[in-house]
């Protein structure tokens, strides 16, 4: 039985049109960003793992399930898409209810499953009206609604804070960590690269149909040798302290902050430079705090992908 | 297994049937559902005029008639021997003609014309210088015509166009109407195996299509009846297979919902284009009967027309080909027709479970 989300060299062609190529990933649980720009493959790789298209080549293995049984998978993978489209007719409540009910519960706990779901979504005063009615922001609140109502293990999510205010996007935000603190894989694509920081445990960088990048923030950083790891010193003699930084041979440019207060260091190898920075910060040279500037997504998905189309 | 199974078909049918009956675009489907009902109504309506003339003229004979007395009058009797017979006329015209007897002199012919009734047929007397030429009795009804006229409405329009299309829009719609509207994914999101959403869709426009076009047979089969007084309604119900042949219609209708929705189901989810399958389809059922016999099992219209109760003859003068039409050139028993259109479905419904199975989801491509 397996305990991870797994692509076996799976690529997927749409026609001549490629979506995604030679993926291999290998999923732990805990929140795993799919970051890249429009077209890199992320909702692609997303409807893969929920069998909503079929790969060209290779095989996804959802925990213990394959996507070719929907009956199976689904009854421990809930998936919130990007399509912002509804069944004509319905209230938010019964648009959750209903289809709770396609998966063989009766009417009494498909309903309490569905309203406790609106309620963890922050939607309950709406969910009588028509879905038709509904802002964007309340549409993306019942789709989540609907992914999370069967408390899935694996929780697949298509650019969920999109269209969500500020209050939403934060309350949004605690709610995928506490159902990844309860164990579960929860798989989220998102442009907001900030939010991907606050967000993720893990993130795989996708490109052209690539996956450039997977794993944790830090280790895909450490990875990229061809820039130098930035760290953010603040202290009370700059000038002179960069002055000692620079006879570091780890040390490779030492830029002080405008407001005079601050240091930015690029080094080679920042593990060693943490550990001899205790060494050179004496003779009265107080340090307020030492911090890395590039070790975010922000930073590893511009060295890697580069800028474009990216909301910081 | 199979209890969680009929769960979901409840439920995959419970969400479909509020789309497909109240679905603006389904509108029409109602109309051709309706079209065969509004015609009969139409002729209820003339027929319930006229028998209300027929008793008026009824009521103003000298003494009430009977259809025999009508039947007793023949060319050649006088008209005192029709007056002595139904009385005096209560309508009643003539007019004057003159006829050149030779070439010298005109003579003046008397024409007459008496109008009786007996409250369901007319009686047309044409008299000239008093003697009958022509007894022409209108019997108010033709019960064996007008179940041929039945019979005709239901095979070439009813089940031919109405039910057809009446499918075509339904059926055809419980996948390609998802995939146009987007919202086909939440379907297929959920723990239920594709084939069994596919047998609740399906279920859901069978039931649909039965209740619609079932209805509406069942009211134009109650219209038609009601046409006719007590006595005939009676005589054509219990006496002349009325009842069975209403069983049969309402049959042929559910299985020819079966057999085209399954058609038109395995469309929807085959072709982007639903126009050229349904057009093909078409064009298959209308050549069916010049098709080679094996291929000709084919078809649901083929099992179909053997199930239906009444034979229509056709016209004197019809040709070969066009009787073709009518009539099956292989006629085949009734439990294997009902056997075949089943077979036919299944066999498509199979075809379709396995499509299903492959489905994805691509809107952007639609």
């Amino acid at each position: 039985m397996s305990d991870r989300i797994v692509f076996q060299d799976v690529s997927k062609f749409y026609g001549e049109i490629l979506g995604v190529n030679r993926v291999n990933l290998s999923i732990p649980p805990g929140v795993t960003s799919l970051v890249g720009p429009n077209g890199s493959g992320k909702t692609t790789l997303m409807n893969l793992m929920t069998g909503l298209v079929r790969p060209t080549r290779g095989r996804v293995q959802v925990l213990e399930y394959t996507p070719d049984e929907p009956e199976k998978l689904f009854a421990i993978l809930g998936y919130s898409t990007q399509f912002d489209s509804f069944p004509k007719g319905l209230s938010g409540f019964q648009f959750v209810s209903s289809y709770l009910r396609l998966a063989g519960k009766d009417s009494d706990t498909a309903d309490q499953l569905a309203w406790r779901a609106i309620e963890r979504v922050g939607l309950s005063d709406a969910a009588p009206r028509s879905v038709a009615s509904y802002s964007k922001g309340m549409r993306q609140r019942i789709r989540l609604a609907q992914a999370l109502c069967r408390n899935p293990r694996v929780l697949v999510l298509d650019e969920p804070l999109n269209g969500l205010d500020p209050l939403a996007r934060a309350e949004m935000i605690a709610l995928f960590r506490a159902v990844a603190a309860d164990g579960c894989y929860v798989i989220i694509s998102s442009h907001i690269l900030h939010e991907v920081d606050a967000i993720s445990d893990q993130v795989i960088l996708l490109s052209n149909g690539y996956v450039v990048a997977e794993g944790q923030i830090h280790s895909v950083r450490n990875e990229i040798q061809e820039h130098p790891a930035q760290i953010l010193i603040r202290c009370n003699r700059p000038r002179e302290f960069a002055a000692k930084l620079m006879v570091n041979e780890q040390t490779i440019e030492v830029r002080i902050h405008n407001d005079e207060r601050g240091l930015l260091i690029k080094t080679r190898d920042p593990d060693r430079f943490y550990l001899t920075l205790n060494h050179m910060a004496m003779n009265g040279i107080e340090i307020e705090s030492v911090a890395p500037a590039d070790d975010d997504v922000n930073s590893v998905y511009e060295y890697l992908i580069g800028n474009d189309e990216v909301v910081r | 297994m199979i209890l969680l199974w009929w769960m979901q078909i409840r439920s995959v049918i419970r969400l479909e049937m509020k789309k497909t009956f109240f679905a603006r675009r389904g509108l029409w489907i109602y109309i051709l559902a309706l079209l065969p009902l509004l015609l009969f109504m139409g002729h209820d309506f003339v027929m319930s005029r006229e028998q209300a003339r027929r008793q008026r003229l009824a009521s103003q004979s000298e003494r009430q008639l009977t259809y025999p007395d009508l039947l007793g009058v023949q060319p050649g009797m006088t008209g005192q021997d029709v007056i002595a017979r139904l009385g005096k006329p209560p309508r009643r015209y003539h007019w004057n003609e003159r006829r050149q007897s030779d070439p010298t002199s005109l003579v003046l012919v008397l024409h007459e014309s008496f109008h009786y009734s007996d409250g369901t047929n007319d009686l047309y007397v044409d008299l000239a210088d008093g003697k009958v030429t022509n007894a022409n009795l209108r019997e108010g009804y033709n019960l064996s015509e007008d179940i041929v006229v039945f019979a005709g409405v239901f095979q070439f329009f009813y089940l031919r166009l109405a039910i057809f299309f009446g499918c075509l829009g339904i059926f055809m719609n419980l996948f390609r109407g998802e995939i146009l509207d987007k919202s086909l994914h939440f379907y297929f999101l959920e723990p239920i195996r594709r084939e069994v959403l596919m047998v609740g869709k399906f279920l859901a426009g069978l039931l649909a299509t039965c209740i619609i076009f079932g209805t509406s047979e069942l009211l134009q089969i109650l219209v038609f009846a009601t046409n006719y007084s007590p006595n005939v309604r009676d005589l054509y119900l219990y006496q002349n297979h009325g009842l069975a042949s209403a069983a049969a219609y309402l049959g042929v209708t559910v299985l020819a919902c079966l057999g085209y929705g399954a058609f038109f189901l395995a469309s929807g989810m085959l072709f982007r284009n639903p126009i050229l399958p349904a057009a093909g389809i078409l064009i298959w059922e209308a050549v069916n009967p010049f098709l080679p016999s094996l291929l000709q099992k084919f078809s649901v219209i083929y099992y179909l027309k053997a199930l239906c109760p009444v034979d229509i003859p056709s016209p004197p003068g019809t040709s070969p080909v066009l009787a073709l039409l009518v009539s099956n050139s292989d006629p085949v028993s009734a439990p294997v027709a009902i056997m075949g259109v089943v077979v036919v479905a299944m066999l498509v419904l199979y075809v379709s479970s396995l499509q299903v199975r492959r489905m994805e989801i691509n809107y952007t491509t639609e």
